[in-house]
């Protein structure tokens, strides 16, 4: 627990230093947004293709992710 | 997307316009970094997962000196292999309110490992093939002790717990030994399983805010899971800016058949101790382990525009775990150094190296901690390659536990648009993790397995002292150190009518080495493995069928066109012009139960023994057999004469057997026992159909086609049960297989007719087998049907329609090349085919106009009136179709 307490202090440092420089992020207007609207730059460009590879990854590994709430049954096997 | 790159640089010439353009044509900037919904969708997947040999080692005896030398064995069992299918449907029921639902089915079959241990310990004899001349080595080592006869079966390590090797010297005259830490996987292949997912998703968008809730339930034989989740994703300093907050939590039973081949050789005390061990006489008194646990999650991340070619994304997230969090079926190899055995005043003793120690090898069900609580941080950053119309995607997550697995996963996907709406995504992926703290290949304790001490009062046995093993250990090489490489490619292409067709393949290999910690205790465990998917999106928003935007379109004419047939009868109609298309899905599910029958007459347990299986006796019958079938309906007519239609089908059977009163007894009873114990399970790809229908006549008010294809053999016919008792399982029942196996050919004539309220029809449809066996030997009967049906609307989108419909099948040619265990009559091919009378009642609704204009849901149950079957079958319950169409 001493490091996962540790660790998680590292985190809030990370996402404070992150939320105060947002302030420095460039101001972009709603019109010159068409660019980060075009499709190749949505988060998850692939949402299905996302999904089967993510199911893929954690029937073989252990930290690839810690999103549970989302099914995928036991991978036993 | 070329249109609006204009758009966005006019935008710098007069700001007011571009905001008016840019709110008209890109109602997606709006909602923020994060991508919306795009609208309501459909979306079909397939994936195919195969995983490559892996590496097992033992040593084997040398025919003519009888000295055992290490080395390679071949498995001769399959690997593992996945087929999945994932169906959703995301819809808007109100302008705010979303609706998503999802159903996945997985399928696997193949050899797994479910224990380690140095490869010293196994010794095998290896058999002389008289064919060929050839040493052929038996299957991967088994979980039970060693086969050294130069150490009457016994496992050594030295002083410092290294495996040794024992062969005798060349004069014979004393033992050699040689130090050998080689560790091998134990690997065990598995009958086919399937998993069921259905979850479902609402979500409500406010104009700063969306708050979403969901659940669903994920069910396989051996595992059950519930799960549900809440949301939320707030947008602030006017989009630039997405915080969303995640909560989930899961409730997952397990209850896993403990199979008697390897409950003889596992030792599962621990959870027998625990009361996690009852045997169910409802499935034929096999043991069953359970275990219950639960997991909490939650997740909160921020998403923010940095420029306008760049936004990044960052998440911090919590899992905690309780309760049972091991796995059922891995065990630990455990080396009981017998302090008796050493003695050298016992008779069994053998002079052994300074130090060295010997002993015997158990395995014992893995324990691990009942707590785990993982913390998880990710990154993820996109830019814009203005030059190349392109994006870069980098991914960084990392995670660490109180189990000590700490990880580190980095990815990079390079989206590139092409011309036409294609666009080619090269991805590369690297991961590593460090080993869980109660990971172990293989473990060695100070103690005899079991003591037997002669006393005053007799003789008593006494187990070993759970004390002096650790509380957890695990060789699940998924918690040993390792890396991971892969690297793949996406290719989509978005057509016309809003119909995107994506497709992914991706390699992927697992190495010790591969690791960033220098562990490399797990070396034995590399493998690799290839996953390809394919699937289809229908943006149902871009068929511009909404009456108010375009009222002459196509979907509307459907009601005046198309007559359609009852949801069981295929090939019913046709597109009615030129380049339109339909995107279907049919889904049917049969169900047999009851009586088994000679004919139309229910027959009893003895006669089935007597008579159902030729000359042998029947031991079981089938008690109760179920069949899903998904199918995906595409058409389109390249002419208003002629329409294609391509059907793939996916296919999933489940099958409970029940033991024969008066059945004699059988040599292989402990088989038999596990049929009915365990059921039997299939699942996958089905066979594919490639479909012209042809029309020959229509007057508006009468229509007649004639349909032609072939259906592909692509579903397998080659399954197999998994080897129990040393009994190898050979093939599973005919009916459980999941295509023909053979090219078929089926021709159908087609006839609708309509008048006012009423609409009818009629078909004759016939498969006949092109080639006389399949790969596996045999070839299923031809098959006839005949059907006639009216149909009465209610109202402008509901009808209701009767049928009846009377089908012949010949039984089986041929019969298997290979072995199959005939316990029961579904495992003789002359129990197959019959006579049927069927009656049929469906109903089907169109929506006429609005948001969901074109679309058609149709469902028809059909009864069976009778049953004349060839030999001994069991009776039928009925069969339920359901199919969803929409053309554009």
């Amino acid at each position: 627990m001493r490091v996962t307490l540790k660790l998680s202090n590292l985190y809030l440092v990370i996402l404070a230093g992150f939320t105060l420089n947002l302030y420095g992020c460039v101001n972009v207007e709603p019109w010159e947004r068409g660019t980060l609207a075009k499709s190749q730059m949505a988060l998850d460009v692939y949402p299905l293709q996302s999904s089967i590879r993510a199911h893929n990854y954690n029937s073989r590994e252990t930290g690839a992710s810690t999103a549970a709430g989302q099914g995928g049954g036991c991978g036993c096997n | 997307m070329a249109a609006t790159k204009k758009d966005i640089k006019k935008s710098e010439t007069s700001s007011l316009h571009a905001l008016t353009k840019a709110a008209l044509l890109l109602p997606g900037l709006l909602s923020g970094p994060v991508h919306a919904a795009e609208g309501d969708e459909v979306e079909f997947q397939y994936g195919h997962y195969q995983e490559g040999n892996r590496s097992v080692y033992g040593m084997a005896a040398d025919p003519n000196t009888g000295n055992f030398n290490m080395m390679g064995l071949p498995t001769g069992i399959k690997p593992i292999t996945v087929d999945s299918i994932h169906g959703s449907a995301k819809t808007s029921i109100t302008n705010r309110l979303k609706f998503a639902f999802n159903y996945l089915q997985d399928t696997w079959g193949g050899a797994t490992p479910i224990a380690s241990a140095p490869a010293a310990f196994f010794s095998v004899q290896p058999k002389l093939d008289a064919a060929t001349g050839t040493t052929v080595v038996g299957a991967s080592p088994f979980l039970q002790p060693n086969r050294n006869y130069w150490i009457s079966g016994r496992a050594l390590v030295d002083a410092k717990g290294n495996p040794l090797m024992a062969n005798m010297a060349p004069d014979y005259s004393s033992l050699v030994f040689q130090q050998n830490n080689q560790v091998t996987d134990i690997l065990v292949s598995a009958s086919p399983e399937v998993r069921h997912q259905g979850d479902v998703k609402f979500a409500y968008e406010f104009d700063q805010a969306t708050l979403n809730m969901g659940g669903g339930i994920s069910s396989e034989r051996d595992y059950e899971s519930r799960f549900g989740n809440i949301g939320g994703l707030w947008n602030f300093n006017q989009k630039r800016t997405t915080v969303n907050l995640g909560l989930s939590y899961t409730n997952s039973d397990t209850s896993a058949v403990l199979a008697h081949d390897s409950f003889s050789y596992i030792d599962s005390s621990y959870y027998q101790n625990n009361g996690q061990i009852s045997s169910k006489p409802s499935q034929g008194g096999a043991n069953i382990l359970q275990g219950n646990r639960q997991d909490w999650g939650s997740t909160l991340g921020l998403s923010q525009v940095i420029n306008k070619d760049a936004l990044v994304s960052a998440d911090i997230s919590y899992t905690r775990s309780t309760g049972y969090l091991a796995n059922p079926y891995k065990a630990v190899s455990v080396l009981f150094v017998d302090p008796s055995v050493n003695d050298p005043n016992s008779p069994n003793y053998i002079a052994l190296p300074e130090g060295a120690q010997a002993g015997y090898v158990y395995s014992l069900s893995e324990r691990r901690p009942e707590l785990r609580n993982q913390w998880g941080l990710g990154g993820r950053y996109v830019q814009f390659i203005s030059p190349l119309d392109a994006a870069l995607h980098f991914d960084y997550h990392y995670s660490t536990d109180d189990w000590a697995i700490q990880s580190h996963a980095f990815e990079s996907d390079w989206v590139q648009p092409l011309g036409n709406n294609w666009t080619v995504t090269p991805r590369v992926r690297y991961y590593s993790q460090s080993a869980a703290n109660f990971y172990t290949p293989w473990l060695i304790t100070q103690q005899a397995y079991t003591n037997t001490v002669y006393g005053p009062d007799g003789i008593t046995t006494t187990s070993y002292d759970r004390s002096k093993l650790p509380s957890s250990f695990s060789s699940d090489g998924r918690l040993a150190a390792f890396g991971t490489l892969s690297g793949g490619l996406i290719v989509s292409k978005k057509f016309a009518k809003g119909l995107t067709i994506e497709t992914g393949v991706e390699y992927y290999t697992h190495k010790a080495s591969l690791g960033m910690s220098g562990d490399n205790s797990n070396t034995f465990n590399n493998f690799d493995s290839w996953n390809v998917n394919a699937a289809l999106k229908l943006n149902l928003d871009s068929l511009s069928l909404h009456p108010g935007a375009n009222t002459t379109h196509a979907g509307h004419d459907h009601q005046d066109h198309a007559v359609h047939a009852p949801a069981g009868v295929m090939y019913d109609h046709m597109l009615p012009k030129a380049g339109d298309f339909m995107v279907g899905y049919r889904y049917m599910w049969g169900s047999q139960s009851g009586d088994t029958l000679q004919g139309t007459h229910a027959v009893p347990d003895s006669t089935l023994v007597g008579n159902g299986c030729g000359p042998n006796p029947c031991y079981i019958r089938t008690a109760s057999m179920s069949m899903n079938m998904h199918m995906l309906d595409l058409m389109y007519a390249p002419t208003d004469w002629l329409t294609l239609m391509l059907m793939p089908q996916f296919v999933s059977m489940n099958m409970t057997m029940n033991a024969l009163d008066g059945a004699p007894d059988s040599s292989e009873q402990e088989m038999i026992s596990h049929h009915v114990q365990s059921g039997h399970q299939t699942g996958g790809v089905g066979d594919v159909g490639m479909y012209g229908l042809f029309k020959l006549f229509d007057n508006g008010m009468h229509h007649i086609h004639f349909t032609a294809g072939f259906s592909a053999p692509t579903g397998n016919v080659g399954l197999q049960l998994n080897t129990n008792h040393g009994i190898t399982g050979g093939y599973i029942d005919y009916g459980m297989q999941l295509g023909s196996g053979t090219w078929d050919f089926k021709p159908s004539l087609t006839y609708t007719g309509k008048w006012q309220q009423f609409s009818w029809g009629a078909q004759s449809s016939g498969t006949v087998r092109m080639q006389n066996q399949n790969r596996s030997g045999y070839a299923l009967g031809d098959l006839y049907q005949a059907t006639a049906w009216g149909s009465y609307s209610v109202t402008n989108w509901l009808s209701g329609s009767i049928r009846g419909l009377y089908t012949s099948q010949e039984a089986i040619n041929g019969q298997y090349n290979g072995l199959i265990n005939q316990y029961g009559p579904a495992d003789y091919t002359n129990n197959y085919g019959g006579k049927y009378w069927d009656v049929g009642f469906g109903m089907s609704a169109m929506v006429p106009s609005g948001d969901f204009a074109g679309n058609r849901v149709s469902v028809e149950w059909l009864q069976p009136v009778q049953d004349n079957v060839n030999g001994y079958q069991l009776q039928r319950d009925g069969t339920l179709s359901a199919t969803w169409g929409l053309a554009f």
